[in-house]
């Protein structure tokens, strides 16, 4: 056990390094740009907790980067490099918009979790097809997931403006869901989704399934060495497929939720590239399901508290780009030192 | 020009790394004009060695004395300057350059100073190879060349350089039985020649076949050096391993009685998409108790032939049976719970996910036997227990059971292998090439897992394209060619001539 704990430790010490420095350097620069260096870093990093509805904003922000980077970690470990988490996350969005909509007859206690299925099936659909097309034909993932992302993006788009458009709105907004079917707040933090509640929890069962579960283990088999998985007799492609349908289905699941629980309505631009930085947020987690449940709560504080610093202070959000470049930077500088140093022990 | 007889000295040299000691005390003389081998396994501190006298490491302690005179190698700069050349392992070539211009990477001949002169380069590189007999042709892409030929342009390279004295690090290891024996007649030109050649292996076929002398490192100390004629292949080996070994298998034991068929190949065939076949109407039988050995040079069909048994690739005719029971539909999985085992040839191809831990390799086929699964869910302390007492009894040096598996020795990783699939007591072993890469120490360790295993009376098809491997542990020996099995031959009426003739494809001479 106490060893399982000192594991841990040696886990994070080196995201938690890296994390400590890119903030310290970041001081540095918002100290030469700022004449109020110390509150700028305050509101970025503080505001998100001031009051409760700061903190239900953080949490609603969290919710879909939580959850779209759990299911990243999925076709990571499968050996997916899956950059399709937007695309995925609009299908689930529209899925379950379209379902409620066009369904709104239907009793809550049936439509509320066939909405949520639809919007799962939509993400996982999105995921099922970078999947098959590579396990099948050798099709490169990168790509297929990056097209399909543009592909999601603008054909929601024109969903939502020409089809399901709330004509009475301004901007291109789908008519609302109904409400019978909303997600309801945690209890004690108001207007925080309890979607939030649902993706924590997903992360630490993801956490099992993967590392505690001889599947999960035949997903990592498939991923780090497909032919010696199949030659200890995994089906690898089945599990490589069905990683990629659980991503997509996480991704689609954060839409649903969104729309359920936050904008009750698809909104063509709800998503500041949510799978883009739950992309960054997987990879900061080292592909661990548990780790990035807290790295996305730090990448929608930072998300978050950036808009704050920028209405209290005159430093630009746009700090946070460079903040999250920097940590990139400072993550990968680390991998290649511990190579190198790896190198010279193995020298004998 | 010095008259001393030992062009190289070494004295009391000694390295560490950290805290691990590799080199403690070793003596080395390397006499003009001889070939003198450097054996020891693996670890013992060979290649820290030599790249000390290359320059890549510098000592901790100890003299190097060259030509007579004591010398610092700083970098490998002065060691060439010096007129040591080393080939590597690892080949260090340009595969999109040619031969030429790999030989003359980083020394170009220029024309105006400024221009590469391709032309002068390739006749230059000509007489070099014509001078050594080498048969290559300097505008060959290297890409387009074979291992062996590869080699022979590194150890051009070195030549170029005129070295005096050319280290070889484990030269063979990379090497088919066919261009081994190239490699050997290259170095006895080269002995010819008056160069002087250290020749690193742990091979000790080569180690008589090639040197004047030897000398045995073991942990980090020169144990002996003798003149090659007056020692043993046992003698050297006692030397590298530190106590008597065992490589002798089965000769000499009395004829040993078989059960019936457990696996039965009839007319196994595969053609590959352009319409090449791969494997030619292979039929095999392998009893209860026996160990049938498949020898024949790499590429004949034996990786087509082993994929084809585990399940890997489809066969366009024929049928596998196990046990009696017709395999040839079966999914990997379900020929394994039928009862087959398989080592593949390469274990970081297919026998181990090198990033994932111990426990889970060990375990990966043998979930639901050793009940490591409760309800569903991996019971971590039930898994540790399973891995640990694999690692007791196959003896894996240096594992723990959280640990990635890539960070294992090559003997060790395959013990892991080993240990997974013999966990199962398969009533079918299928073991392709089990001491590739393996030192002395662990392969006797192999051998005697695999008769242990015959012993119980459980089959084993053994693959593998070291002759002295299959005459060591088969009960019958089937050789293959071009995806054909020329003949199945008993052990007592092989011999390595035969098997030789068979392997490159020569009828049987009827006397």
């Amino acid at each position: 056990m106490r060893s399982d704990f000192t594991d841990f430790l040696r886990a994070v010490r080196g995201p938690l390094g890296a994390i400590a420095l890119t903030m310290a350097l970041g001081f540095l620069l918002v100290a030469s740009i700022s004449d109020e260096p110390v509150l700028a870093y305050r509101e970025l990093l503080f505001a998100n907790f001031d009051s409760l509805s700061n903190f239900a904003l953080f949490l609603n922000r969290a919710t879909p980067l939580v959850l779209i980077a759990v299911g990243i970690t999925f076709a990571f470990r499968a050996g997916v490099f899956n950059v399709g988490g937007e695309g995925q996350l609009f299908a689930g969005a529209i899925a379950t918009t379209v379902f409620s909509i066009v369904f709104s007859g239907l009793p809550a206690i049936v439509l509320f979790p066939l909405a949520i299925a639809a919007g799962i099936l939509g993400g996982a659909l999105l995921g099922w097809i970078p999947g098959v097309l590579k396990v099948r034909l050798g099709v490169d993932e990168v790509v297929v997931t990056f097209m399909l992302n543009t592909i999601a993006l603008l054909f929601t788009s024109y969903l939502v403006n020409q089809v399901i458009r709330d004509t009475t709105a301004y901007g291109a907004v789908s008519w609302m869901v109904p409400e019978k079917i909303w997600l309801p707040t945690i209890p004690g933090i108001p207007g925080a989704t309890s979607g939030f509640i649902i993706a924590a929890v997903l992360s630490l069962a993801s956490w099992v399934v993967l590392f505690r579960t001889k599947w999960g283990a035949e997903v990592r088999a498939a991923g780090t060495n497909l032919r010696y998985a199949e030659a200890v007799g995994i089906a690898a492609g089945g599990r490589v497929i069905w990683a990629m349908l659980i991503a997509g289905g996480f991704a689609g699941l954060a839409g649903a939720l969104y729309v359920l629980g936050i904008g009750h309505r698809f909104e063509q631009n709800f998503s500041p590239e949510y799978g883009l930085v739950a992309l960054t947020c997987a990879l900061l987690a080292r592909i661990h399901p548990a780790a990035a449940l807290f790295t996305s709560l730090y990448y929608a504080m930072m998300l978050n508290g950036a808009a704050y610093m920028q209405i209290s202070t005159e430093v630009p959000r746009s700090l946070v780009d460079l903040l999250t470049g920097l940590l990139v930077l400072l993550m990968t500088a680390r991998f290649t030192l511990r190579r190198r140093s790896g190198q010279t022990s193995g020298a004998f | 020009m010095t008259t001393d007889e030992n062009i190289l000295v070494l004295k009391g040299i000694a390295k560490r790394f950290g805290d691990k000691v590799a080199l403690e005390h070793v003596d080395l003389q390397v006499r003009r004009g001889e070939v003198h081998v450097l054996c020891g396994e693996n670890g013992a501190g060979k290649s820290t060695l030599m790249n000390i006298l290359v320059g890549i490491h510098s000592p901790d302690g100890g003299q190097i004395i060259l030509d007579g005179k004591g010398v610092t190698i700083a970098d490998p700069l002065i060691a060439s300057a010096l007129g040591i050349g080393m080939v590597h392992q690892h080949f260090t070539l340009v595969p999109s350059m040619s031969v030429a211009e790999n030989l003359f990477l980083g020394r170009h001949i220029r024309r105006y100073g400024i221009f590469s002169d391709r032309r002068a380069m390739n006749e230059r590189a000509r007489e070099l190879i014509d001078n050594y007999k080498f048969a290559l042709d300097p505008e060959a892409r290297v890409s387009t060349l074979s291992v062996g030929q590869r080699q022979r342009v590194e150890i051009l390279k070195a030549l170029a350089f005129e070295a005096k004295l050319l280290i070889l690090d484990e030269p063979t290891a990379v090497l088919t039985p066919p261009e081994v024996d190239e490699l050997l007649k290259v170095i006895a030109s080269l002995r010819e020649r008056g160069r002087t050649v250290v020749f690193i292996t742990h091979k000790l076929r080569e180690v008589k076949a090639v040197s004047d002398r030897v000398t045995v490192l073991r942990q980090g100390r020169s144990i002996s050096t003798h003149i090659t004629t007056d020692v043993s292949e046992e003698d050297i080996a006692r030397d590298m391993v530190g106590r008597d070994v065992f490589l002798t298998g089965r000769e000499g034991q009395p004829e040993r009685s078989f059960g019936g068929a457990v696996l039965e190949l009839d007319n196994v065939t595969i053609t590959n998409s352009a319409g090449r076949l791969i494997l030619d109407s292979i039929d095999l039988e392998v009893r209860a108790g026996e160990v049938l050995g498949i020898a024949g040079v790499d590429g004949n069909g034996q990786t087509e032939l082993a994929e084809a048994i585990a399940g890997l690739m489809p066969i366009q005719a024929g049928s596998i049976r196990l046990a009696g029971d017709d395999i040839t539909a079966d999914t990997v999985a379900e020929r394994q719970a039928a009862g087959l085992g398989f080592v593949p040839e390469d274990r970081l191809d297919r026998g181990l996910s090198s990033d994932m831990s111990i426990a889970e390799n060990m375990a990966a086929t043998n979930y639901e036997r050793y009940g490591v699964l409760r309800k569903g869910y991996v019971d971590r302390g039930r898994l540790n227990a399973f891995t640990e007492d694999g690692i007791k009894r196959f003896d894996i040096r240096g594992a723990k059971p959280k640990i990635p598996v890539g960070t294992l020795s090559g003997g060790n990783m395959q013990k892991v292998v080993l240990a997974r699939e013999f966990a199962r007591d398969p009533k079918v072993l299928l073991i392709s090439q089990p001491t590739r890469g393996l030192d002395i120490g662990a392969s006797e360790f192999v051998y005697s897992q695999v008769l242990s295993a015959a012993d119980k009376g459980n089959g084993v098809l053994l693959i593998s394209s070291e002759l002295s491997e299959i005459f060591a542990l088969s009960d019958r020996i089937a050789v293959i060619y071009s995806g054909r099995i020329m003949q199945v031959l008993e052990r007592n009426e092989a011999d390595e001539e035969t098997v030789g003739i068979l392997m490159n494809g020569g009828k049987r001479q009827v006397a």
